[in-house]
């Protein structure tokens, strides 16, 4: 395991160039070494194959399941009798659809969440004179850099993973970035360790659950978005609001 | 980095999770495989491919892609579409140029040139004489035979998890103690593979 070490160490980038220039030298004077370097390399290359195979894999089963099925395009070409018919009946289909979509057609909840927010958390407020993590992860986020954002919460709540406020904003920006499961894990947690009066998880789970709008999402937000208006919770106006709408 | 062309608020959403780890860089590769897979319909359309070549040359084209946005090579000059698009008809052109001069080419090695790059030219040349002549059929079956715990660690080794974020995916309690098992499983590999 010795040479190994040695060899981990050199691709590691952990050598200076005296025993970069050492490790070199042995390749070539020790048949055995340079069989040990091979093989090293031999298993990084066997272990992305493996990888890339695997990915393939999940590719190959995502396109048996239709992927980009939806996005193909065919052009047949009709008669001009049949083009009136088609044409007569796509107009009369397209006023339904229009009425419908007017007057009948009840809000969609993911719209209603993105409408929400794109007007109320398009930034986080900055509190001027702040400049801890804290502050750094929210100007990430109002630079748009949601990744390098979330990055700096979930550092802190490495730390301290009862922190409320980075809880709160890791929430926030996984819902920018629309990864709602891991928004509705840090909106759980926040719920379970504050005062509900105080800090806004169950809007914010609701507004999750709007989003995502998976079978029986829309129901858990109504239900929550009216426990939040009967008990005088935190966003209370927002709730009454957005529960207006669906 | 700033994102040029349209959608790029879908992929800022699609970069920003295949630079995470674990679930959510399979979310992020996978989003951009169906995101864009009807490219796989242009492929056999227009490139005269079968459908089995068209969606290798596109899973290929992800795969670059996802490993681009890891390293940083792709720099946001252009859309994600623009870029995926770009390495999938070269691919197609290239693929459709082979198959019509039946030229075979092995692609040995091509995953580790970062690494043996490092090395000088005669080292280079040591080491890479000796990769080509190593049975590594029986190397894959070898590191399929390993145990659950050491393959898994060194197929994420070799996905570029550092013994930090291997820590933290298989609940190691120290870096350290990821490397002393890596180099562990490494040796034990190494013997199953002496064995014929």
């Amino acid at each position: 395991m010795e040479s190994l070490e040695y060899i981990d160490a050199y691709f590691g980038g952990e050598f200076p160039p005296e025993e970069a220039s050492r490790f070199e030298k042995r390749i070539q004077e020790d048949p055995v070494f340079a069989d040990e370097v091979a093989y090293y390399l031999g298993v990084l290359s066997a272990g992305r194959e493996a990888n890339r195979t695997e990915r393939k894999e999940r590719f190959r089963e995502l396109y048996r399941d239709g992927a980009g099925m939806g996005r193909t395009a065919m052009v047949r070409k009709m008669g001009p009798r049949k083009w009136l018919v088609v044409t007569a009946a796509a107009a009369v289909v397209a006023m339904i659809v229009m009425a419908w979509l007017l007057y009948l057609r009840p809000a969609d909840p993911s719209r209603l969440a993105g409408n929400y927010i794109r007007e109320n958390l398009a930034l986080l407020p900055v509190k001027l004179g702040r400049e801890d993590s804290l502050a750094k992860g929210i100007n990430l986020y109002n630079s748009g850099k949601f990744p390098e954002a979330l990055q700096q919460y979930d550092e802190l709540l490495r730390w301290d993973s009862l922190n409320t406020v980075a809880l709160n904003y890791a929430g926030i920006v996984s819902l920018r970035m629309e990864n709602y499961d891991k928004a509705l894990d840090y909106f759980i947690k926040l719920e379970h360790y504050t005062d509900p009066h105080v800090n806004p998880a169950l809007f914010y789970e609701a507004l999750t659950l709007l989003g995502r709008n998976h079978t029986g999402d829309a129901e858990r937000a109504k239900k929550l978005l009216k426990q939040i208006v009967e008990k005088g919770l935190n966003k209370q106006a927002d709730a009454q609001e957005l529960l207006g709408k669906l | 980095m700033a994102i040029h062309g349209s959608n790029s608020e879908k992929d800022w959403q699609i970069i920003g999770l295949l630079r995470q780890r674990g679930v959510d860089k399979r979310k992020g590769e996978e989003s951009l495989f169906s995101e864009y897979a009807y490219f796989i319909r242009e492929g056999i359309r227009k490139h005269r491919l079968s459908e089995e070549e068209a969606f290798d040359v596109y899973s290929d084209s992800v795969l670059a892609v996802i490993d681009n946005i890891s390293n940083e090579t792709f720099q946001g000059n252009s859309s994600l579409k623009s870029y995926l698009y770009k390495i999938f008809h070269n691919k197609c052109v290239d693929l459709f140029r082979k198959n019509a001069t039946n030229k075979n080419s092995v692609n040995r090695a091509l995953s580790i040139d970062e690494e043996l790059f490092r090395l000088s030219d005669k080292s280079r040349s040591i080491v890479q004489t000796l990769i080509e002549q190593a049975d590594w059929k029986l190397l894959k079956e070898r590191l399929e035979q390993l145990g659950d715990d050491c393959r898994r660690m060194l197929l994420l080794w070799s996905d570029s998890y550092s013994d930090k974020e291997i820590a933290v995916v298989m609940d190691y309690k120290t870096a350290n103690v990821v490397k002393t098992s890596r180099l562990r499983c490494l040796g034990k590999l190494r013997q199953l593979y002496q064995v014929v």
